[in-house]
This record gives C-alpha cells, sequence and structure tokens, in this order.
C-alpha cells in the first residue's frame, strides 16, 4: 500500500502552526452553546478532494488558528492522517468532518470509537475508490442493529 | 395486552428508520455525482491552464470560510445541521475617469477619446495619487471573504466556475446528509430502547 506508516511526517502536508488557542469563525456574530452553535466544516482528502472544497468556500487558514483542512499525499502518514483527525475532534468549532473513504479506511479504528453527533462524519468517495456503503461507518452502525433476537 | 403498543410504537419506528434510510440513499447519490462533476471539471481546468495552475500550492496563505455551519439539537436528540453562505466582498475596482494612472510601457486599457489636456492634467495627477493611496490602503488591509477562485488567476476558465459551483451545492448536501445520518442513528437508538422494553414486558408476561 503506498500509505504505509513511516514514522515520519511529511513535509508536503499543509498544516497550520502549533497554536492550541481555537476562536471561532469571523463569520460568527453570536454562538449558544447550549440550543445550537455555528460551526465549521473540516475536511480530510487528496488534493482534488480539499481543492473542490476550498473552492467552495469551507477553508479556513489563518496565523492564529489550525486550519481546518489536510491534503493527504501520497507520503502522509497515518499518524498524521490521525492525529489530525482527532484534532478536529477536539475542537468545538468543527460540526463536519468531510473525509476521503480510503483514508477513512486507514483510520477505521479512529472512526469507530467517534460515538457522539458532533462532529459528524461524512464519508465521501474519492477519484480512485468510489463510495462504498458497506465500508460506511454510520451504515455499519446502523445495521449492526439488526441481528436474529431483534426478530423473535 | 402490554405488547400492543409497543409493537406498534416500533413497526412506526421501523417504517421512519427505512425511509430515512431511503433519503439517505438518494441524497449520497446525488452528493457523489456532484462531487465526480465537480472533479471532472477540475481536472478540464487542469488540462487548459496547466498542471501547476491548479493545485494545492495556489492556496492562499490566509483563508476566510465563507460557510457557517449551524447546529443545533433537535427535541428527539439528533443535530441538525444548516448551511449559511457569507457572500465574498468583491475588491472594488471602480474605472477611474483618468487615464495616467497605467504608464504607457505597462499594459493596460486606455481611454481614445481625447481629453482636454490642458485642463484636465492637473486634476488627473491630483487623482492619480490619490487613487494610488486608496490602492496602496486596499492592499495593505487583507480582504475579506475573497472568493478562492481568484487563488488561481482572475481569468479562469468556465470549468474551474462550474466545479466551484457543484462543491458549493456538495457542501449543501453535506450539512443534509449530516442531519439524516443524526436522524437515523437517533431512531436506531429509539429502536433499540423499544425492543428491550418489549422483551421486558414479554419476559414479564411469560414469567
Amino acid at each position: 500500500s503506498k500509505f504505509t506508516h513511516h514514522g515520519r511526517s511529511s513535509p508536503q502536508v499543509r498544516s497550520g502552526t502549533d497554536t492550541n488557542d481555537y476562536y471561532f469563525p469571523s463569520c460568527v456574530s453570536h454562538v449558544t452553546l447550549e440550543a445550537s452553535s455555528v460551526v465549521l466544516i473540516a475536511v480530510i482528502g487528496d488534493e482534488d478532494t480539499c481543492t473542490g472544497f476550498l473552492l467552495g468556500g469551507i477553508g479556513e487558514l489563518n496565523k492564529n488558528r489550525k486550519p481546518n483542512f489536510l491534503v493527504v499525499e501520497k507520503d502522509t502518514s497515518i499518524t498524521e492522517i490521525e492525529e489530525t483527525f482527532k484534532s478536529f475532534l477536539a475542537r468545538s468549532d468543527i460540526g463536519i468532518i468531510l473525509i476521503n473513504q480510503f483514508i477513512a479506511e486507514m483510520i477505521r479504528h479512529a472512526i469507530d470509537a467517534h460515538m457522539q453527533s458532533i462532529p459528524a462524519v461524512l464519508e465521501i468517495p474519492s477519484k480512485e475508490h468510489p463510495y462504498d456503503a458497506s465500508k460506511d461507518s454510520i451504515l455499519r452502525r446502523a445495521k449492526g442493529m439488526f441481528s436474529a433476537e431483534d426478530f423473535r | 395486552m402490554g405488547l400492543d403498543p409497543v409493537s406498534v410504537n416500533l413497526d412506526q419506528k421501523l417504517l421512519e428508520f427505512m425511509d430515512q434510510l431511503e433519503l439517505l440513499e438518494e441524497k449520497r447519490q446525488r452528493l457523489n455525482s456532484l462531487i465526480e462533476e465537480g472533479w471532472f471539471n477540475i481536472s478540464k481546468a487542469r488540462y487548459s491552464m496547466g498542471n501547476k495552475q491548479v493545485s494545492a500550492l495556489q492556496f492562499a496563505s490566509e483563508i476566510e470560510p465563507q460557510i457557517c455551519v449551524h447546529s443545533s439539537l433537535s427535541e428527539k436528540g439528533n443535530v441538525e445541521f444548516k448551511c449559511e453562505r457569507t457572500e465574498p466582498k468583491t475588491e472594488e475596482l471602480e474605472p477611474s475617469g483618468t487615464v495616467e494612472n497605467i504608464g504607457p510601457k505597462e499594459g493596460g486599457l486606455r481611454r481614445r477619446t481625447k481629453i482636454k489636456q490642458k485642463e484636465t492634467t492637473v486634476e488627473e495627477t491630483s487623482k492619480c495619487e490619490k487613487e494610488s493611496q486608496d490602492s496602496i490602503k486596499s492592499e495593505k488591509s487583507p480582504c475579506q471573504h475573497q472568493d478562492p477562485l481568484k487563488w488561481f488567476g482572475i481569468l479562469v476558465p468556465q470549468n474551474l466556475k462550474q466545479a466551484q459551483a457543484a462543491f458549493k451545492e456538495v457542501i449543501t448536501l453535506s450539512a443534509e446528509i449530516a442531519t439524516l445520518q443524526s436522524a437515523i442513528l437517533a431512531t436506531r437508538m429509539e429502536m433499540q430502547t423499544q425492543m428491550k422494553e418489549k422483551h421486558k414486558i414479554q419476559s414479564v408476561l411469560e414469567g
């Protein structure tokens, strides 16, 4: 597999600075955390996927905050992908994480372990790997509820 | 009988669950075809502009998000997502009344009609100074909410605009699918609760 873990970080991966301060995006005028909140969409994908979604206007990148996207290339390590995914989960300003399904397969254990409803994880196809509903974590969880006992 | 209301409830939940799955399948197919259309247009744009002209290297060093998602907890306990888009502010490129802000050595559009030069030269130079100051100010202040299309050049091929339109629709659909997924999982949890209740009642009746 071309995505084997080499134990080193890729210089090609676009990631932000090391600050841990998270601020709400500038388009937010007010935030109520209990009933509703205004959040961003994050994306973990190959170059074309990230280019497309950034063209759509979801990207955020500035000196103060870490970016809300990760461009996964051939030499991106699985550790880096997993760390980025976990950092997106930990951020309170990310509501939806879009991830190519072939990348989701690499960190399937981390995605399956995520049981909260926010952020929502959406698996999307990539150019070389079409969407497979049988691999989708959400659908597997929904399908898994049907067991022989339930139909007694 | 204690079982009847629980069974009826379970049946209703199952039908609701199936409807949600069917709707999810439809939206998924639409999402996948839109994403593929977007990639196809990006590839076409890359073909006409050059490989390195449409890549991650073109991303701006500072990006402001143009889409926010409002997330809210519904009564049933699932999360609902709604997209809100802020329109990008276009930079003001008002054409000046003068000609001289672009020098003769540089390329650019020039007015062909002759102006009374003696009367207007002084006015033109003063206007030029003001405009150059304004343009310098606008360059210094970061342009907020700039259209990401401009990262790839001023005149981009139609394919790139079509790709942008496709991905904008994908983003709206993604919010709907995320809402649906949350609803499906909530329905599943409710069904499991109802099922446990049904087993309890059954064991009580048998016992």
